[in-house]
């Protein structure tokens, strides 16, 4: 949780620079520095982790699509701890991503999931997931396979 | 109340006096207290033949228990990579470290799968599995630790489980838990603050 706030808050900090930098040309939802983690042995599940920017309206992630080759399902969840304090997954409709705002999807909090891998990630590899959008439609967004820094 | 509030504060005191008398840093993991006694229980360990693995560190070591299954996206492969990164900037001490992880979803984790899997986080880690389901909730009781593994109506299965760490010393007693989260740096310090209360114990 401490780890989640830092992030945010450099998130926020970053975010604050990027904005005086290019005023302006922020219109429309961001989605930047992808990556997912270079799969266990015999994992079939990966998550890919992106960070969100607001444009100058709100807008919300509704879909996200890895390619067939590297995932047969892709679905965009969430990870929630509940009452006893056991770890739950579950799917999302959406993830609303308010304007001007920062939103991560990181461990432990939202992820794009891939479900059933066609082969485990290897560091280094590279593919595009498509991210749709309610207002700004369909980004694309490399994801770099890495190891968990 | 008053009362309470005096215990409290002489508690405090105590403690804040332990923390300045003694030379061990506060850990950073949750301290239970009563410590769970878990010396008498045991699981198959299905990287080693499905020998019965008691829950105690072997003398002068400490063992490292996590509940999880290998289709966890998130928050597995986050906390055993980050036990991963503790070990490795441990140094020599990380060879008195044993990981064990018991697998919450069996149907699925057989015995090669569970092993390959822990394995490729920490070599010769310990994958505990049973098909018993009575067998795995006597032992996840004591720990505390909760799990459900639920199949929906169009056969994809959801997992729920606590995502603690569990620190045991060579007694079987569990000395410290940390939550999901926990940076890899403070598991390093606990974990080297636990193998050095170890190696005392033993000389």
């Amino acid at each position: 949780m401490i780890r989640r706030l830092a992030v945010v808050g450099l998130g926020m900090v970053l975010m604050a620079m990027t904005m005086a930098a290019c005023g302006g040309d922020d219109d429309t939802v961001k989605a930047e520095d992808a990556w997912a983690r270079t799969s266990a042995m015999m994992q079939d599940a990966g998550a890919v982790y992106v960070t969100l920017t607001g444009g100058e309206t709100a807008d919300s992630l509704v879909k996200a699509q890895a390619p067939t080759d590297i995932a047969a399902m892709t679905e965009i969840h969430e990870t929630t701890m509940n009452d006893e304090g056991a770890m739950m997954m579950g799917e999302v409709p959406a993830i609303d991503v308010p304007a001007g705002t920062t939103v991560m999807l990181e461990p432990g909090g939202y992820h794009i999931m891939l479900m059933n891998l066609t082969a485990p990630l290897e560091s280094g590899q590279e593919f595009d997931v498509v991210l749709t959008f309610e207002t700004a439609g369909d980004v694309t967004v490399p994801v770099e396979v890495r190891e968990q820094e | 109340m008053r009362l309470r509030a005096a215990l409290g504060a002489v508690a405090i005191s105590v403690l804040l006096l332990s923390a300045c008398g003694g030379e061990e840093a506060e850990p950073a993991g949750i301290v239970r207290d009563p410590a769970p006694d878990l010396a008498a229980l045991s699981l198959p360990d299905a990287a080693n033949g499905n020998a019965e693995f008691a829950f105690k560190a072997d003398p002068g070591r400490l063992l490292v228990v996590y509940f999880g299954y290998t289709s966890c996206p998130d928050v597995c492969p986050t906390t055993l990579a980050d036990v991963r990164s503790a070990l490795e900037d441990m140094g020599d001490d990380a060879q008195y470290v044993d990981l064990a992880m018991i697998t919450v979803d069996p149907d699925r984790d057989d015995a090669e799968r569970l092993t390959a899997y822990v394995q490729s986080f920490v070599p010769e880690s310990h994958a505990l599995r049973t098909d018993d389901p009575d067998a795995l909730w006597a032992v996840a009781e004591p720990f505390g630790a909760f799990y459900e593994v639920e199949t929906a109506a169009d056969g994809t299965v959801e997992v729920g489980h606590t995502a603690f760490l569990y620190g045991i010393d060579d007694a079987g007693l569990l000395q410290l838990q940390w939550a999901f989260g926990t940076e890899p740096g403070d598991l390093r310090s606990d974990f080297t603050l636990l193998v050095n209360r170890a190696k005392e114990n033993r000389e």
